[in-house]
């Protein structure tokens, strides 16, 4: 579903990201472990179309994000670690806003706000303005938005900080409904417990380069995430 | 303690001498003095106005007999002048203010950070009123019959009428915080309240000079009104004129509603400070959904964003409030309008239909919708990136934006021009067609200088609205475009006609911007995409 090859992405003279290659398949949920500046936000902006990188590719579902960018968004959608939303519309402006750039249909979109707005428990703030929302609702708004047009690749940054225990519970049951269909989602994150209960496979990056990934049974053995992320940190 | 949270305050108050708000970056210390100086002189040329005022109204009201009232009506000014000046720093330093909770939860009491706070108004609110106040106790001094306890007392009067100053802003400063968390559509009150505050001023301004007259004229039923209605002025300017008995009623009066005003804030102000003044709250009611393309709803989006920011509206939009203004005016001055021109035109009066267009065109270019519109993405720019659409239907939907807000009003305005000054009919056709390619021009001719210039790192909107370099170079570029083509005419006007220049004109407007489309559509795309 998303295939990087050899992603380097360079600031000045300092590469943010240096030969990446990761691969998520559908159904997968994948762990982007590291710690801060290590590249990581970087390599999720490059796989939504914000960022533009140095050398290697990105393919969405077997598309090119560097020839084809609009055909890859078309399949994706991005939950940033903080969601900066239209602050001068409402909720529901700024949902069917996103639903008529995806060309959602009125009675989809309407059954998808209903559902994950009850389920998210934002349906009576959607009259709202955003400028009004807290950072949790924000990230809940964010999080109804991308489900609105049934991406088949969801990334996500730092998708659980902000949101309460209710609604962090909840999207992990969302992840795992998503892949179960055939979905697939890829997200960093610095919690690693959630990391190791919730993901498939984790990579683990430090300095811009891969130091390791695979299904989680690969990574950590008998030990746990935590213990193995701070050995590689240390010794590397 | 009340020391440090003096100097916090002080420190608050006057930071925008020290430190650029812009980047956060400390002023070198030749920064802050040119900053002072310019501030200076900016009241100093206000100062000059009221002095001039304050002539013209103190000479004959003295020699009248009517000394105080020159000072009552001055001091009205000033309070006036003060209260504007710190009602909306009242409203965010007293009510709004960010440090509420962190002094709130130190061992200070409330009531140190309320007198504090307070401190802070009323030194804004004297600053604003002694522009009015230090020219007229000039003039005063020069020219009115003062003793010593009356020149005394005159320089202690601005400093106790401060405290009404004061006492009206924490007043009017809490209905301003409490209006505004009661409405939903915000920037168009706004809008509408700084219209009115325009329109009212350039009354002011226009009938300055009637309002004097007819104040020294009527000076004796004036003095009879306010001795009766507005009594503490009375004995204001009584005490201005060494009534020690006047000053201490005058006195008492100030300090007695100011201990009334005080001593409900103290009683409330934990309540107040710590208050959740949130938007009013709407329930969400289910509603019919229409569905839309992208195209459109790009262009929703840009009509929400210019809608939801009066900063946006009144400085990037005011001219469709003057076209239209403009084209009722017109109508209804036909005569002098025809007159006017008929002189500007000289004796054949064939450059008519050229200062017609260079009028409408002057007046179009004050939109410019479009020069901030990048800018103003600000953080969000992340939506249009990740969002599966392509950068020129992003530029495309700022682009129709400008168009629609200034096409409409400006060929209303064209049609009135053309209905009252009568040109021929193919110079009618090709001043509105002139007009419409110069507005297609502007659009496009902002949206290139933003695209040359972004501001996304703002925290405030009015940084990319009114201090970018792309608003000014779009607003002053095309006043002198305008003014340039109409100097390329003088210098040739000998080999070309009118008719033939402004044909001229056009094919040069409608190459200019088939060139911009050209670069928005790459160039322009790729800057963007890269933002």
């Amino acid at each position: 579903m998303l295939k990087i090859e050899n992603l380097t992405k360079i600031y000045g003279d300092k590469k943010a990201v240096d030969g990446l290659t990761l691969h998520i398949r559908p159904g997968e949920i994948y762990g982007f472990i590291g710690h801060n500046g290590a590249g990581k936000t970087t390599t999720i902006k490059s796989c939504c179309g914000i960022l533009q990188f140095d050398s290697g590719n990105i393919y969405v579902d077997g598309i090119s994000i560097k020839e084809n960018a609009l055909a890859c968004k078309k399949q994706v959608a991005y939950i940033p670690d903080n969601p900066d939303l239209y602050e001068f519309m409402s909720g529901i402006q700024f949902l069917n806003f996103v639903a008529d750039i995806f060309e959602v249909n009125v009675d989809d979109r309407q059954m998808r706000i209903q559902k994950y707005a009850d389920m998210l428990e934002l349906t009576e703030d959607l009259g709202q303005l955003i400028s009004a929302y807290s950072h949790g609702m924000k990230q809940k708004l964010a999080i109804i938005a991308a489900l609105i047009h049934e991406p088949k690749l969801i990334i996500m940054d730092e998708p659980f900080v902000g949101l309460d225990p209710k609604a962090s519970h909840l999207l992990k049951k969302i992840m795992r409904e998503i892949c179960e269909h055939g979905g697939a989602i890829f997200f960093s994150t610095h919690v690693l417990e959630v990391a190791e209960k919730l993901c498939d496979k984790v990579a683990i990056i430090k300095g811009g380069k891969l130091l390791i990934s695979g299904t989680m049974e690969e990574i950590k053995g008998d030990t746990s995430l935590e213990s193995v992320f701070l050995e590689l940190e240390d010794v590397r | 303690m009340k020391k440090a949270l003096l100097k916090k305050q002080l420190l608050e108050s006057f930071s925008w001498l020290y430190f650029n708000k812009k980047n956060g970056k400390k002023r070198n210390s030749m920064g802050s003095v040119l900053y002072m100086l310019l501030y200076t002189v900016l009241f100093g040329v206000l100062g000059c106005m009221f002095y001039v005022l304050s002539l013209s109204l103190c000479e004959p009201l003295c020699a009248l007999g009517l000394g105080w009232l020159y000072f009552a009506l001055v001091s009205l000014l000033g309070i006036v002048l003060g209260v504007f000046g710190s009602v909306f720093n009242t409203y965010a330093s007293l009510y709004q203010a960010k440090d509420n909770d962190l002094l709130l939860s130190m061992p200070i009491p409330a009531s140190n950070i309320l007198l504090m706070r307070l401190f802070g108004v009323y030194m804004m609110g004297l600053i604003y009123e002694l522009i009015v106040m230090i020219p007229a106790l000039i003039v005063w001094f020069m020219y009115g019959s003062v003793g010593l306890s009356g020149m005394i007392f005159s320089i202690l009067i601005p400093f106790i009428l401060s405290f009404f100053v004061m006492t009206l802003s924490c007043v009017l400063g809490w209905v301003v915080a409490l209006v505004s968390s009661k409405i939903r559509n915000k920037s168009f009150i706004t809008v509408v309240l700084s219209l009115a505050f325009i329109v009212g001023y350039y009354y002011v301004y226009a009938r300055a000079y009637e309002m004097l007259t007819n104040i020294i004229v009527n000076a004796k039923s004036i003095a009879g009104n306010v001795k009766s209605a507005l009594f503490p002025f009375y004995h204001m300017g009584r005490a201005a004129e060494g009534s020690g008995l006047s000053m201490l009623i005058f006195t008492g009066m100030i300090l007695a509603l100011f201990a009334i005003v005080y001593a409900v804030l103290s009683h409330s102000f934990v309540k107040l400070a710590t208050a959740n003044r949130g938007a009013a709250k709407v329930k969400y009611k289910k509603q019919k959904i229409k569905a839309g393309n992208a195209d459109s709803a790009l262009l929703k989006k840009e009509f929400k964003r210019f809608t939801g920011s009066a900063n946006y509206m009144m400085n990037c939009g005011l001219s469709i409030i003057f076209m239209l203004a403009a084209a009722v005016a017109l109508l209804l001055n036909r005569e002098v309008c025809v007159e006017t021109f008929t002189i500007l035109g000289g004796e054949d009066g064939k450059i008519v239909p050229l200062l017609i267009t260079a009028a409408l065109c002057t007046i179009v270019s004050m939109n410019d919708i479009t020069a901030p519109s990048i800018s103003l993405e600000g953080k969000n720019i992340w939506l249009l990136q990740v969002l599966p659409i392509s950068p020129w239907q992003v530029l495309k939907a700022k682009l129709k934006l400008h168009l629609i807000l200034t096409f409409v009003p400006a060929m209303i305005l064209t049609v009135c021009a053309l209905i009252v000054l009568r040109p021929s009919i193919e110079f009618a056709v090709l001043i509105s067609f002139t007009v419409a390619a110069y507005i297609l021009t502007m659009a496009l001719f902002g949206l290139v200088l933003n695209l040359k210039a972004p501001n996304l790192n703002w925290t405030n909107e009015v940084v990319p609205i009114k201090q970018s370099l792309s608003v000014t170079v779009a607003l002053f570029g095309g006043w002198i475009l305008v003014f340039a083509f109409g100097g390329i005419y003088f210098a040739i006007s000998s080999i070309v006609s009118p008719f033939v220049y402004l044909s001229i004109v056009s094919i040069i407007l409608i190459v200019g911007s088939a060139f911009m489309i050209v670069w928005l559509k790459n160039k322009g795309t790729k800057i963007f995409a890269a933002l």
